[in-house]
């Protein structure tokens, strides 16, 4: 069966080449969201492998969105793919890296950054799977 | 001073006497007999007086009659005494009106007169004498003619004069307010505390505190300096307080607790890094406190580690003197300065790191679209299209980034430059509504651009303009309008944008009727949106740098669209709509001088971009 993925990302162009290219590798069923809270008001349990979450979104940013769906879905595994700077990442490291030690779900999390290949991306979301 | 006094003699008639003695003379009559002799005999006096004496001759009715007989006789008279605040003005009286030569000992105490011949002195200390009662003449005095007693207080009294300063300098200081303080150096460290406590309790306009140390600050704020400072500069008493201070988590939360940075209060605090304060230099030893500019209290700390304020500082300056309270303020103020310069240093930095932040994001997001689409496009040869033109869009917003960090550079080297010619402004704006709803129709199907204005063949709006940088400027504020307008998430579901070009209405104050007429005559642009409005928390710096709501921002738009606008001699002001929803950005521009006389209408090129 297909593994399937949540991307979110507020850039419509992001979102649909993000869907594209991972659906072009014939092993995911991905469904694509341009606004974090229609995407949230959709959300249910069990129903991804794997959400791709961009952070600098309007009205809620990937940080809150990931505390909403871990409390709806506390086993999906996430991965932040973002084009801000450093700032975003110290904050990642912050949240997540001292957590791993007592949190195994945050194992779960990861971090990439934009602009990444289409190759890059189909192989890191291989490894997380 | 006696022998001030002594000098005055005159006609009354003395016996000279003959043998040399030396003598003590009681009863206010018999020194006064004695006085008027010693006066008669001399041609040169040479007196000494403590800060009481020059008073004390103006005071007492018969001496006062002495010193004009002094002055009739022509008696050269040298006087050395205690020039202060109190008693200036009798002295500045002794050189104006009684041809005195004074000049100025700090402290001096003796009192006594020496002629070429004889010697007059009193016989107790003048300042206990004069505490009693105020205006009683001397009672006893010690007189010789003995040769070689007169020659020793002549040695005396020459040894005082080459030590003093001349009268005319120690006034000058004292009416210029240079010495009307003094300076004490404290001990007891217990007494500096009640000092410190009081000065800060009297202060009526100004206290200015320097603390070296967060162990200062601590200790300090433990014997209720805050809660002093906090209440001087309350509603109540509206002295202006300011402190420096290095701070951390424990004074942040005092400080907090207290409610110290309320606005409504007169309390100013400037955090400096601790480490900035550790350095090895005298400043940072030192508690300095300047109240209303009068008075300074400099305390030493000997041992900062100690909890206690007592335990934990040395000595103490306090000091009224005016060039020393100088000085402390002007450590202060320098170290102020540098305080708020190195904050103003930061706020830069950050905003040029939240500058790179932005500008990288906004550069990344594009790029990472056309990335991707360039190589999905060979494998969706049904989407090709709709790819190519998103590679393109995407390409587009690049460029346009490109252009306005360029320009963003070109403003701020103040090598922007225009390219002016005449332009039909409606002509300007109608080109650009027709290319936005071609853009939009692909965008935001249903959103309406609504145009009121001329149309471009009645009576057009002429304006001496850079096309290109004009054109710039509305296409930023008709996509932000639209950006803002249309709700991104629902497929376009639009809403309106209107664009009103007019002739700036006069202002009914005839005043300003004046001035508008100096600088001619204004057409006005105005774009309404009915989004969501401008947040009230950004529109105090909306046309400042990388001020921006939006997620797909840089924050420059506005910059250099107000850059623009002003550059043309135009003004740019941003509102939310009164009536409802939305926001409305407008400017203005001079209309070109020829605008009146209906010059053949410049058929301008509809504003494409090409």
């Amino acid at each position: 069966m297909k593994k399937r993925i949540l991307v979110i990302d507020d850039e419509k162009d992001n979102a649909s080449v993000f869907s594209i290219a991972l659906e072009d590798t014939g092993l995911y069923e991905v469904n694509s969201f341009i606004n974090p809270i229609s995407a949230l008001s959709s959300f249910r349990p069990n129903a991804y492998d794997l959400a791709i979450l961009d952070i600098k979104m309007p009205k809620m940013n990937g940080y809150e969105l990931y505390e909403k769906i871990k409390n709806i879905d506390d086993k999906i595994k996430v991965c932040f793919l973002t084009a801000f700077g450093e700032g975003y990442h110290e904050e990642f490291k912050r949240r997540f890296q001292g957590r791993r030690a007592d949190n195994s779900s945050a194992t779960h999390v990861h971090f990439l950054r934009k602009p990444i290949t289409i190759d890059d991306l189909v192989e890191k979301v291989n490894e997380i799977i | 001073m006696l022998v001030t006094y002594i000098l005055l003699c005159g006609y009354f008639i003395c016996t000279s006497l003959a043998s040399e003695r030396t003598e003590v003379i009681y009863g206010s009559d018999k020194v006064m007999n004695i006085i008027i002799q010693f006066l008669f005999n001399a041609n040169k006096i040479s007196s000494c007086g403590d800060y009481k004496a020059p008073s004390v001759v103006f005071e007492i009715e018969e001496y006062k009659k002495l010193l004009s007989d002094i002055k009739k006789r022509g008696i050269k008279l040298r006087y050395v005494t205690d020039i202060t605040k109190d008693n200036v003005k009798y002295c500045r009286d002794l050189i104006e009106f009684f041809a005195y030569d004074i000049r100025h000992l700090e402290g001096i105490k003796a009192n006594f007169s020496v002629s070429e011949t004889e010697y007059l002195a009193s016989a107790a200390l003048l300042e206990e004498q004069m505490q009693q009662q105020s205006s009683i003449p001397i009672q006893q005095v010690i007189y010789s003619n003995v040769r070689d007693i007169v020659e020793q207080q002549k040695y005396v009294f020459e040894s005082f004069w080459d030590k003093a300063i001349p009268a005319e300098r120690r006034i000058r200081e004292i009416e210029e307010g240079i010495v009307s303080g003094s300076t004490e150096v404290i001990q007891i460290p217990s007494r500096t505390k009640e000092l410190f406590i009081d000065l800060i309790k009297s202060a009526k306009q100004e206290v200015l505190l320097l603390f070296p140390t967060v162990n200062s600050f601590l200790r300090e704020e433990r014997i209720g300096i805050i809660q002093l400072l906090k209440e001087a500069g309350s509603i109540g008493r509206k002295v202006r307080v300011r402190v420096v201070s290095p701070t951390n988590n424990t004074i942040e939360k005092i400080l907090q607790n207290m409610q110290i940075d309320k606005p409504d209060n007169f309390l100013d605090i400037q955090r400096v890094e601790e480490t900035t304060t550790t350095s090895e230099t005298n400043v940072n030893t030192v508690t300095i406190l300047v109240v209303d500019r009068k008075a300074s209290l400099v305390i030493e700390k000997v041992d900062d580690s100690k909890l206690d304020f007592i335990d934990a500082i040395g000595s103490a300056t306090y000091s009224t003197s005016k060039p020393t309270v100088l000085s402390y303020i002007s450590i202060f103020e320098n170290l102020s300065n540098q305080v708020k310069l190195n904050e103003k240093l930061k706020t830069h930095d950050k905003m040029q790191k939240e500058f790179i932040n932005v500008a990288s994001h906004e550069m990344k997001t594009p790029t990472q679209a056309i990335i991707g689409y360039s190589a999905l496009v060979q494998k969706h040869p049904e989407k090709r299209d709709e790819m190519l033109s998103a590679i393109s869009r995407n390409a587009d917003r690049l460029h346009k980034l490109t252009n306005d960090i360029l320009d963003v550079t070109r403003i701020e080297s103040q090598t922007l430059s225009l390219n002016k010619e005449v332009i039909n402004l409606n002509d300007l704006v109608i080109g650009l509504i027709e290319d936005f709803e071609s853009q939009i129709q692909t965008e935001h199907s249903n959103l309406q651009i609504l145009y009121d204005g001329p149309k471009s063949s009645d009576n057009p709006f002429l304006i001496e303009a850079d096309r290109g940088r004009i054109n710039q400027c509305i296409s930023n504020l008709l996509s932000n309008a639209i950006k803002f307008s249309a709700n991104e998430y629902s497929d376009g579901d639009g809403g309106t944008v209107s664009i009103t070009v007019t002739k700036e209405e006069k202002n009914g104050n005839s005043d300003n009727h004046n001035i508008r007429r100096i600088q001619g005559e204004q057409v006005r642009v105005s774009i309404s949106d009915n989004g969501e409005g401008i947040h009230p928390e950004i529109l105090p710096r909306l046309f400042t740098k990388f001020a921006t709501k939006s997620e797909t921002g840089t924050g420059l738009g506005l910059y250099i669209s107000k850059s623009i606008i002003e550059a043309h001699g135009g003004r740019i002001w941003a509102e939310n709509n009164k009536d409802g929803e939305g926001a409305t950005f407008s400017f203005t521009l001079p209309l070109h001088k020829k605008q009146h006389q209906q010059l053949p209408v410049y058929r301008t090129r509809v504003g494409h971009k090409q």
